[in-house]
């Protein structure tokens, strides 16, 4: 075995020298086709796929596109497949690594000077051998942008209740929230159907009570994490009241993610939790109507929290087109043109190393404050991953069900925290 | 060729069948034997295929559902424990009781809606009426459950068609998300199942009520009975097969659903639609408790026979 | 006579609440695939403009052709081959039903009620080990297996009606029992294999478990499997989705149409059987 291995790195050195003095990789110049899994109804990804071909024309995307919750299901099957994709959105990485389906990145991180990115940027990127904890140890995906959630708000709802400014505590928003109530307007327009929407106004809650860091902890599987703590039960009771207060649609377990975009642009609720991926998009079916802030703080002052996570994507281990993948997602990260894409289509800060500059936007847009409110986060070290990203199930067996049960009032605050904390103990005992 | 060969064949079985007496009191012994061998030989295909795509996989799903295993990774041995879980789990039960929860809807509402129709009409659909009424019904039999579920979705969705006829009815109040609601989401899961099977459900028993003898009914009238009497002593007993088949597809039907629930709500909300062949889909490739998965697997294949078995005996035809 | 007559009009009434029933599904479906892509219509209203073009797209984006093809050349491998072996087996166990094989049979029967889900799992690791995973091959091969319960009680069901004699009759001519088997076995049993291939089209062209665990690729799968990753894909667009939806459910509702009295027949026959 080792000695194979050997013969294939020198076998490896020897191409790398007879090309050129160790070039980084790429895709080459053959036609290569390479395969994809992708989010649905995210146009990003392929976007700038089309614009990787439109540069390269010798590299074409094979794309398939599946809904999350599918995502979450099939990922694991396919890496493990007879035909793994070269590139694939990752809903969780912890399980893949752990069994040894995704490629280490760290050989491109060298390659590609990946270094120059800040550190901070890829730490949710990296995981131990065995799949925990998270947040230290190689490389196993890249972000194609780094997104961010908070609420949007529709501005001419906020303008009817008199809501000039956004809040900045969370007593101030509790008291919008009522007066949209009592002037019949939906509060909060949320998808619960499916996938556990409500799973954003409580990881924003949780963030405006306590510091990200021990959440952070618990999404990582660092040893003796939990979720059931004194401040993220704070967080889920505020939740609850918000619930038993009717802000949200009565139909919420009806609503899925689209329903939600399509109603809150519509006019159908004044606040939306959801993150800037959808900034390009709001900035050109809404323009000029929609806002956004961060989830105000518990107390004035206090530290500003949000989910903020890279778009994660994935390199199968045994892809056949790996090494063209990963100049892909450098390419995303450091190309001009990729990275204005992803700032208007994808309205997330494009990572990438620092020095390059971050496209302009129109002033006054939402992108523009979601972009603003990225570097407050970035400044106060607010970033937390999300919560149903800590194991691969932890979102359908875990927050889904319990949130789902929380709206239909079937679940309290106190048993939603213990009954998926249950969930992720049986699934780390695994 | 083949004509001329059935032809002679057949006007040989007539003249000799006093001939084929006789040669019925050859020696048995070989010829059972060789009888055995040339049957064993038309069968042995069909045998391979079953035994390679159906016994041996059956075999394996019980191997695994003791053992504890990712699926990638290492397995370890672990006994029943996996049954106990099972049988233990509160979340497990409900899925388990959810499916039998969906034989209300599949089972009981297609066989009442399908015997009512049957006891009215008491005779053959005929004409065009009769084949247009034939064709409609089994539309639903026709199409992919996942169509059915797409459609019903669809019906069921917060501005979806049963919410527009509720506010045209003035029962606005009552308009909700269905699919969404803890309370409603199992039986409007159970109603597409019960589209589904309706039409099929009526076609058989109307087809089975042409077929009993209308002066049966007649003196029954002239006895006075009412149509009640008339349903319960006479058409149910003389349905009993039809009956039996009914209950037989719409109870296996909802208890291995899996494309309906899999499309329309994925088992939401929380577990209230959760049924055990999508948990089994859910454990083994999402959540990788193939040993799990395999228990729960097993433990619903022998429930359809437990099921089954009993309404085939008291279905099965009188001697 | 009177009450005959009332009788007839309640149960036509009664039947056309079932078939408004039935229909309705369809017509919203139809309704909203004719709304402005990507609009939440109503669930229904005939649209002031409606967007035939909304089929067009979907018969596009969802790859119709490859999609039919795909199906086509499943159920080719899976009717023909499922109705031989089952035909022969029935046969088979038709002439040992009163003997040492009838276990044999019984075996078969174990499978009847089988659900799928069962034994998908397995079926998933040893599609893999055969590496025919994500090919057409792999729904194929288990499928016909998985058939064969019910198609081998259904053509046993058919011999054991048929008279021993005409087999006895042909013994007695030397006919050897392969020649006996095509030549007047097969050609009596017609009507029975032809319900059998009905069932066996419908239930492979509309099989979905099976393609969502063993094929990714949807231009690999039925159509039924298809349209499942039709919905994955485009369930977001609710025209789109039920435009697709209704022009993947199209090719059988032709086919049901034009063999109504063949497809009822079987369907009916089937389930009473089965």
């Amino acid at each position: 075995m080792k000695t194979l291995e050997a013969a294939g790195i020198a076998l490896s050195l020897s191409v790398a020298a007879s090309t050129g003095a160790l070039a980084a990789p790429s895709c080459g110049t053959d036609p290569v086709t390479v395969s994809a899994y992708f989010e649905t109804g995210f146009p990003l990804a392929g976007k700038l796929a089309a614009e990787f071909s439109n540069q390269f024309p010798n590299v074409k995307f094979d794309i398939k596109e599946d809904q999350f919750a599918n995502l979450m299901e099939n990922t694991p099957r396919l890496l493990a497949g007879d035909a793994p994709p070269d590139l694939v959105r990752l809903p969780s990485m912890s399980d893949l690594v752990a069994n040894e389906l995704l490629k280490n990145l760290d050989g491109y991180y060298t390659d590609f000077g990946w270094d120059q990115f800040p550190a901070s940027q890829l730490i949710q990127l990296r995981v131990e051998p065995e799949g925990r904890p998270r947040g230290t140890g190689s490389l196993y995906a890249m972000g194609l942008n780094y997104s961010m959630t908070g609420v949007f708000y529709n501005k001419e709802l906020a303008a009817k209740i008199g809501m000039t400014s956004p809040p900045t505590t969370l007593a101030e928003l509790d008291a919008i929230l009522a007066k949209a109530k009592a002037a019949g307007i939906t509060p909060i327009i949320q998808f619960n159907k499916t996938n556990g929407g409500l799973a954003f106004p409580l990881q924003d809650l949780m963030g405006a009570y306590g510091p990200p860091e021990p959440i952070n902890d618990w999404i990582f599987q660092k040893d003796g994490a939990t979720i059931d703590t004194p401040s993220n039960l704070k967080a889920a009771e505020h939740l609850e009241s918000w619930v038993k207060a009717g802000y949200f649609a009565p139909d919420t377990n009806a609503i899925d993610y689209f329903a939600m975009m399509s109603g809150f642009m519509k006019g159908d609720g004044l606040f939306m939790f959801n993150g800037d991926w959808e900034s390009g998009n709001l900035d050109k079916q809404m323009a000029g109507k929609a806002g956004f802030f961060l989830m105000p703080p518990a107390e004035a002052g206090g530290r500003h929290a949000a989910m903020s996570a890279p778009l994660t994507y994935g390199i199968g281990a045994k892809a056949p087109h790996a090494d063209c993948a990963a100049f892909f997602l450098n390419w995303v990260a450091t190309n001009p043109e990729a990275r204005k894409i992803n700032v208007e289509i994808g309205g997330s800060n494009p990572g990438g190393p620092t020095s390059l500059p971050i496209p302009a936007v129109a002033p006054g847009s939402v992108t523009e404050a979601t972009l603003a409110a990225g570097s407050v986060i970035a400044k106060e070290n607010g970033a937390m991953d999300f919560i149903a990203n800590a194991t691969g199930a932890i979102f359908s067996a875990g927050w889904t069900p319990e949130l789902q049960k929380l709206v239909g009032g079937r679940q309290t605050a106190d048993g939603l925290l213990k009954a998926v904390q249950k969930e992720y103990e049986q699934e780390l005992s695994r | 060729m083949s004509e001329t060969t059935l032809d002679d064949a057949a006007m040989r079985r007539a003249e000799g069948s006093p001939l084929q007496s006789t040669g019925a009191r050859r020696p048995r012994f070989g010829r059972d034997q060789r009888k055995l061998l040339i049957a064993a030989g038309f069968i042995a295909p069909a045998l391979v295929m079953y035994a390679a795509f159906v016994l041996v996989p059956l075999g394996m799903s019980v191997f695994y559902s003791l053992l504890r295993w990712d699926g990638i990774g290492r397995w370890r041995f672990v006994g029943l424990r996996n049954y106990l879980i099972v049988l233990t789990d509160p979340d497990l039960l409900q899925v388990i009781g959810n499916a039998f929860n969906l034989i209300l809807y599949f089972t009981l509402i297609p066989i009442a809606l399908g015997l009512a129709v049957a006891t009215v009409i008491r005779g053959h659909m005929a004409g065009p009426f009769g084949t247009i009424t034939r064709t409609v019904l089994f539309l639903p039999q026709v199409i992919p459950l996942v169509a059915a579920g797409i459609a019903w979705s669809w019906m069921f969705a917060s501005t979806g068609l049963v919410n527009q006829l509720l506010t045209a009815l003035g029962l606005g109040p009552l308009a909700r998300g269905w699919l969404g609601d803890f309370t409603f989401a199992l039986p409007a899961v159970g109603m597409i199942g019960a589209w589904v099977l309706l039409g099929l459900c009526t076609m058989l028993l109307v087809t089975g009520i042409a077929k009993i003898d209308q002066s049966i009914y007649e003196a029954a009238e002239l006895d006075g009975a009412g149509r009640w009497q008339e349903l319960v002593y006479i058409t149910i007993p003389a349905l009993r097969q039809e009956i039996g088949v009914c209950v037989t597809v719409t109870v296996i039907a909802a208890l291995a659903s899996f494309d309906i629930v899999y499309i329309a709500t994925a088992g939401g909300p929380g577990i209230s639609t959760m049924v055990p062949g999508l948990e089994i889909y859910r454990l083994a490739f999402a959540h990788r408790q193939v040993g799990l998965a395999s228990a729960l697997a097993i433990v619903l294949m022998l429930l359809v026979l437990l099921c089954v078995l009993p309404i085939q005996w008291f279905a099965r035809p009188k001697r | 006579m009177i009450e005959t007559r009332s009788n007839a009009l309640v149960a036509r009434a009664m039947l056309i609440a079932l078939m408004a029933v039935t229909l309705l599904p369809f017509l919203s479906m139809l309704s909203a695939a004719l709304a402005p892509s990507g609009s939440y219509p109503a669930g229904l209203q005939w649209p002031s403009d409606p967007q035939w073009g909304n089929f067009v797209k979907a018969f596009e984006v969802a790859n119709m052709t490859t999609l039919l093809w795909s199906s086509s050349l499943i159920v080719g491998g899976v009717v023909p081959v499922s109705v031989l072996i089952a035909t022969m087996a029935g046969y088979g166990l038709s002439r040992i039903d009163k003997g040492r094989g009838k276990w044999l049979y019984l075996v078969f029967v174990l499978g009847l009620t089988l659900p799928f889900e069962a034994v998908i799992t397995p079926l998933y690791y040893e599609v893999k080990a055969l590496g025919i995973l994500n090919t057409r091959v792999a729904l194929i091969l288990p499928l016909i297996g998985l058939f064969m319960p019910f198609s081998v009680y259904w053509m046993r069901a058919h011999f054991l009606n048929v008279p021993q004699e005409i087999g006895e009759a042909a013994e007695v001519d030397g006919a050897s029992d392969w020649k006996q088997f095509w030549l007047i076995q097969v050609p009596i049993a017609r009507p029975a294999i032809m319900s059998l291939s009905i069932l066996l089209f419908l239930w492979t062209w509309n099989q979905f478990l099976l393609p969502v665990v063993l094929v990714q690729d949807p231009e690999q799968r039925t159509m039924a499997g298809a349209l499942g990753a039709f919905q994955g894909q485009w369930g977001t667009d609710v025209p789109l989705l039920c435009a697709g939806a209704l022009l993947i459910l199209t090719p059988t509702v032709i086919l049901f149409l034009i063999f109504q009295r063949q497809f009822v027949a079987a369907l009916l026959q089937g389930s009473v059987k089965g």
